[in-house]
């Protein structure tokens, strides 16, 4: 998604002709970061032919007997197939949405503050949960929702404050997408905030000067200058997120989910899928038939999303 | 000389648009304050209170003492307090085991990643005709198609046999499209000025490479270090994959373990895998022993992601 950019002419120097050595030395440079690829990203593609083989350890990758479209046929006439691949794009276009609507109105909010001391204590703080590891966010999460002993939590302390009755959460599917996505919001605002923080330090301040010579006020100025000029920004933003839609954010999602099969009609996704059914079924065929069609419709995602993102790229001051 | 000039250069605008807002401080302080600028001031330390809270109650779980635990679920304040779980923490194996794995994982990993991130990425970016075009699309192509787990976990485990190694967690995150991208970016800015004159004076590519560009570039090897270092850090998918050895889990994994197993007292990081170990608390001091090191690394860390994902954004 970055290469569009690169295609500024050679300086006259660097074309200079190398000598068969430096060109040896250069490749022997390149040499790990070529391997890896080949063994850790090439290497799965050719894989993926398991995907048309009943597969068993013994006979391995390529030894195994093909069965056509047998494991595709098996996934897709299981009644999962439709609640994963639902579930997968509905939570990914609900963590999109709601991350970015929170870092724009937070990015919004923080140039308002012009302390600087404390706008850039709070830019540490609201930027912080990225950094944590969806282990300990689960961990958190219980304690919010269900306590230690599995008996209230704090939030069920909150409700009976205001005397509402007390929910088992763990048990509770229908409210997991939204619990979710707060976690989404948590974890992502603040990082999302700082590249719209960075688009906003791009406006040349000579809009801001005239608009506040003609009265303007600071809200106006923010919606009818800054929310404008950000939005080649959040369309780059949404176009990438549409990019990874097909690919479920199974580290938070199984992090905080585990086994509970309670849960599954609202929080399965391909991805924990795909890990559910290699690691408990070891159905090696079915699984990778799955990832092949994730890959799949993934690639065409992916590859819409950057041919779009080469048509904002060009209006976007920042991305 | 260069260095100084790419500092001078990054400053500039900065001080500038510091001189602006300066001035709209000053305007505005005239005016009596908005209700646009009071709401943003809430919010926003609301927002900040909504990060920091699931936080605090971790850490105050930690030190609070298990029959207040067992009563709430969580504490807001450690009453009454206590030490016992890192006490047994420290006392225990486990946590040790924990720390030696996931720091092992972390800096093996990082300078692994480092080493081949910037060396391929100087490859591409010298444009070399014939070679760095092609490196461009290879490396590319993975960020737009991959194999999914099955081919990926037949490889670790069938070929590369590294089912209860470190590698196995180290490896497979070696490399970041995309960081590679963003070093590219950085690597082009370099002025031409400067390797030209070690050309004429002989310098060969590899001293070229190691004597001239990275000691030039240690903002951008900065920005890699911490990127892959907290990746490393907080990894544990890999690791739910290929370790099952508990001496070899990394604390990500001892906590994951912890989640699972919440009642399972054999497998609590202690000394003491008695049923009066404070199952809860010890938990929560796990868990703060885990978010440590990046809480306390992050003051000095946290300019230099967000100088890497402003230049992933901008030169991206």
């Amino acid at each position: 998604m970055t290469i569009a950019k690169q295609a500024t002419p050679p300086t006259n120097v660097r074309r200079r002709r190398l000598s068969s050595r430096d060109n040896l030395v250069l490749a022997l440079l390149a040499l790990p970061g070529i391997v890896w690829f080949v063994i850790f990203s090439y290497g799965p593609m050719a894989g993926l032919v398991v995907a048309f083989k009943s597969f068993n350890i013994r006979d391995g990758i390529f030894g195994s007997p093909w069965n056509g479209l047998a494991n595709f046929r098996y996934f897709f006439a299981s009644g999962d197939a439709f609640t994963v691949v639902f579930n997968t794009v509905f939570l990914n276009a609900l963590f999109l949405g709601a991350s970015l609507l929170a870092g724009l109105i937070l990015a919004l909010m923080l140039n308002e503050i012009r302390g600087g001391p404390y706008r850039r204590f709070m830019q540490s703080v609201i930027f912080f949960p990225y950094f944590v590891s969806p282990i300990v966010i689960s961990i958190m999460l219980q304690v919010i929702l269900s306590g230690v002993g599995g008996r209230g939590g704090l939030l069920n302390n909150l409700l009976s404050v205001v005397d509402l009755p007390q929910v088992a959460w763990y048990t509770e599917p229908g409210a997991w997408p939204w619990i979710l996505t707060i976690v989404k919001i948590w974890q992502l605002g603040g990082y999302t905030s700082v590249i719209f923080l960075a688009a906003i330090t791009s406006i040349s301040e000579e809009v801001y000067e005239a608009a506040a010579l003609d009265g303007a006020s600071r809200w106006r100025m923010a919606l009818s200058i800054t929310v404008p000029l950000l939005l080649p920004t959040f369309a780059v933003l949404v176009v990438l997120g549409v990019g990874r839609m097909f690919f479920g954010d199974f580290a938070t999602i199984y992090a905080i989910v585990q086994d509970n099969g309670v849960l599954f009609p609202t929080t399965d996704v391909i991805d924990t899928y795909v890990f559910r059914s290699l690691r408990m079924i070891g159905d090696f065929g079915t699984t990778a038939a799955i990832g092949l069609f994730q890959s799949v419709v993934g690639f065409v995602f992916v590859t819409v999303a950057v041919l779009m993102q080469r048509r904002f790229q060009k209006e976007s001051s920042i991305l | 000389m260069s260095a100084i000039e790419q500092e001078h250069a990054t400053a500039v605008p900065r001080a500038s648009s510091g001189a602006t807002t300066a001035q709209y401080a000053r305007k505005s302080a005239r005016r009596k304050p908005e209700a646009f600028a009071t709401i943003s001031y809430v919010t926003v330390t609301l927002f900040g209170l909504f990060c920091l809270v699931p936080l605090w109650m971790i850490v105050s779980g930690s030190l609070t003492d298990e029959s207040a635990l067992g009563l709430n679920g969580y504490s807001l304040f450690p009453q009454p307090f206590s030490l016992r779980a890192y006490e047994l923490l420290f006392t225990g194996q486990s946590l040790l085991n924990g720390y030696v794995a996931s720091l092992f994982i972390t800096i093996v990993g990082t300078i692994l990643s480092i080493s081949c991130t910037a060396s391929i990425a100087w490859v591409i970016a010298r444009r070399l005709p014939g070679i760095s075009r092609p490196l461009t699309i290879f490396a590319y192509i993975p960020m737009l198609f991959n194999g999914g787990l099955v081919p990926f976990y037949l490889l670790v485990t069938q070929v590369l046999h590294l089912t209860n190694s470190w590698f196995a967690m180290i490896l497979p995150l070696m490399l970041a499209p995309f960081l590679i991208f963003v070093t590219v970016s950085f690597f082009r800015q370099m002025p031409e000025e400067i390797l030209d004159a070690a050309r004429i004076d002989g310098a060969g590519e590899l001293r070229i490479f190691f004597q001239i560009v990275l000691p030039l570039s240690k903002p951008i090897l900065a920005v890699l270090a911490l990127f892959y270092a907290v990746t490393y850090w907080n990894e544990w998918f890999t690791g739910l994959l290929f370790i099952s050895d508990p001496d070899k889990f990394p604390l990500q994994l001892i906590l994951q373990n912890l989640i699972s197993n919440v009642t399972n007292a054999a497998s609590l990081p202690s000394s003491a895998g008695d049923a009066a170990a404070p199952v809860y608390q010890l938990r929560f001091a796990m868990t703060v022993l885990t978010v440590g090191p990046i809480l306390l690394a992050y003051p000095f860390a946290q300019r230099f992601f967000v100088k890497g994902i402003t230049l992933g954004a901008t030169k991206g």
